[in-house]
């Protein structure tokens, strides 16, 4: 594994303003790794977002503790990484894993295809409560 | 984000100002259907200063079309920049919804 070049992180309750200080964290990011081409900030920044988005408008609590949300994106020399999880949320429904394309006159369930389309690897772990995509993007 | 609205001779321009994600998207909604319900349904989405644009914003902008198209009308988008031309693409929606140079150059044809 080559060394982390740049790396930044969002920790905070899952709602629109987590989605809005992600991205803007994603920006800042790109300001500290100048090197990463537009086509992969731009994939990669996109397929964060819908990950980040899927968790805020899907994960339920998996008790009386809200769902947090934990982005951490770190760029080495090769390859962009994000883990982008879900605290004390529950497995999420099969419906909500859906990563096949809709037809056209679907309104929604385009994120997780469009994710896969969008970066090199998508892992996803359940442990200890916390439901954690992890994403890949070999530049 | 940030949304406005001017109303022509003969369509409905709607000006997209910002990131067209999921907090973004119901606003879309909302604005597209009070300009539908205004008696405009011809539409374009001017997307000039959207730089991104996730599938929630692609999924209120098939709800808008769907919408325009419903009131007899259409919604065709413009100044589509690189980000979102992607998500049309990887979406296959770029052949759902037409993308004009300008807003101008949408219903010139008809």
């Amino acid at each position: 594994m080559t060394e982390v070049i740049a790396r930044r992180g969002f920790h905070g309750p899952s709602n629109d303003e987590a989605i809005e200080a992600i991205h803007n964290e994603m920006d800042a990011l790109w300001d500290d790794a100048s090197f990463v081409p537009d086509m992969d900030r731009m994939t990669f920044a996109t397929a964060v977002i819908e990950a980040a988005a899927n968790i805020v408008q899907h994960a339920l609590p998996a008790a009386d503790k809200p769902v947090e949300i934990d982005v951490d994106i770190s760029v080495r020399s090769n390859r962009l990484i994000a883990r982008v999880s879900a605290h004390n949320a529950r497995e999420p429904f099969a419906e909500d894993m859906q990563a096949s394309m809709p037809d056209s006159e679907a309104e929604s369930g385009r994120g997780l295809a469009l994710i896969e389309a969008l970066v090199t690897t998508v892992t996803f772990e359940r442990q200890d409560g916390t439901n954690t995509w992890i994403l890949t993007r070999d530049t | 984000m940030q949304f406005s609205y001017e109303v022509n001779d003969s369509y409905a321009e709607v000006k997209s100002v910002g990131r067209l994600n999921m907090v973004a998207a119901p606003k879309l909604r909302e604005v597209v259907a009070e300009v539908v319900a205004g008696g405009s349904s011809r539409v374009v989405v001017n997307l000039a200063e959207t730089d991104f644009m996730d599938s929630s914003g692609l999924g209120a902008l098939i709800g808008c079309l769907k919408a325009a198209r419903q009131a007899g009308g259409d919604l065709r988008i413009a100044g589509v920049q690189p980000q979102v031309k992607m998500v049309l693409e990887l979406t296959n929606m770029d052949r759902v919804l037409t993308a004009y140079p300008t807003a101008e150059a949408a219903f010139s044809d008809d």
